[in-house]
């Protein structure tokens, strides 16, 4: 199994689902291809392709909020950013991704 | 030398379905993407499960048993099993020595590629290549 395979296949299923949700993938390749080789290296190990930037856990019901794409289970605070937590996905008319900054649920008031 | 062998009539195969066939003693699964065809063998190279059970989106099929992946146009294996979940109930002691006795077993089973076959459409059938 090689990486670059996998890769292609997780965008294939990944975009099937964000874009109806109104998202897509970073312009921005090289992040793109860096946060994806990393949910191959994760799904190698756990067998679930889990967000890249967030914790595992060990508590089911909430590692599986961040398995990829977790858009669903953190849609008020994705799309008060425009982009998902690591920035693997970006809201459709977003062409700058780096104008996109990280931000908490916090300091963006939804907590 | 291969030679292309009839194999089912293509619009027994709907777009983005999967027929098996037994060609030559060697059974096969003919898959239908977005009409183009590709004709793969049929059991998993996880566990042998037949793949026509599974689930085939775009070129990718999915076993329906662990849930492995392959590229139907290349064999190559796209994912292993995903792991099963059992939940957080302790299972009765023979079932739980039955379950590690499994995943002893199951932990060095590897997904190998599966065999593909060239495949093409020709007076309203599929031909495969073997």
């Amino acid at each position: 199994m090689s990486t670059d395979s996998r890769k292609n296949a997780l965008r294939h299923f990944f975009a099937r689902i964000v874009e109806p949700m109104g998202f897509k993938f970073t312009p921005d390749e090289e992040l793109a291809d860096f946060l994806l080789a990393q949910e191959v290296k994760l799904e190698e190990k756990h067998g679930i392709p889990f967000c890249p930037c967030q914790p595992i856990r060990r508590d089911r019901a909430r590692d599986m909020q961040i398995v990829c794409p977790c858009i669903p289970f953190h849609r008020k605070h994705f799309d008060a950013m425009r982009r998902c937590w690591c920035g693997l996905f970006v809201h459709q008319d977003v062409t700058d991704p780096t104008s996109l900054p990280q931000m908490s649920a916090k300091d963006l008031g939804l907590e | 030398m291969s030679e292309f062998v009839k194999a089912i009539r293509a619009e027994e195969i709907a777009p983005g379905g999967m027929r098996t066939v037994e060609l030559k003693g060697h059974q096969f699964v003919v898959c239908n993407c977005g009409g183009t065809f590709h004709a793969i063998d049929r059991r998993c190279g996880h566990m042998n499960a037949p793949l026509e059970m599974g689930t085939l989106d775009g070129t990718i099929v999915t076993c329906g048993m662990h849930c492995a992946q392959f590229d139907v146009t290349t064999g190559e294996a796209l994912a292993g099993p995903v792991p099963a979940y059992l939940g957080n109930e302790v299972p009765p002691p023979r079932t739980g020595a039955l379950l590690r006795n499994v995943g002893l077993f199951m932990q060095n089973v590897r997904t190998e590629p599966i065999g593909c076959y060239p495949a093409k459409v020709e007076g309203g059938w599929v031909w495969i290549a073997l």
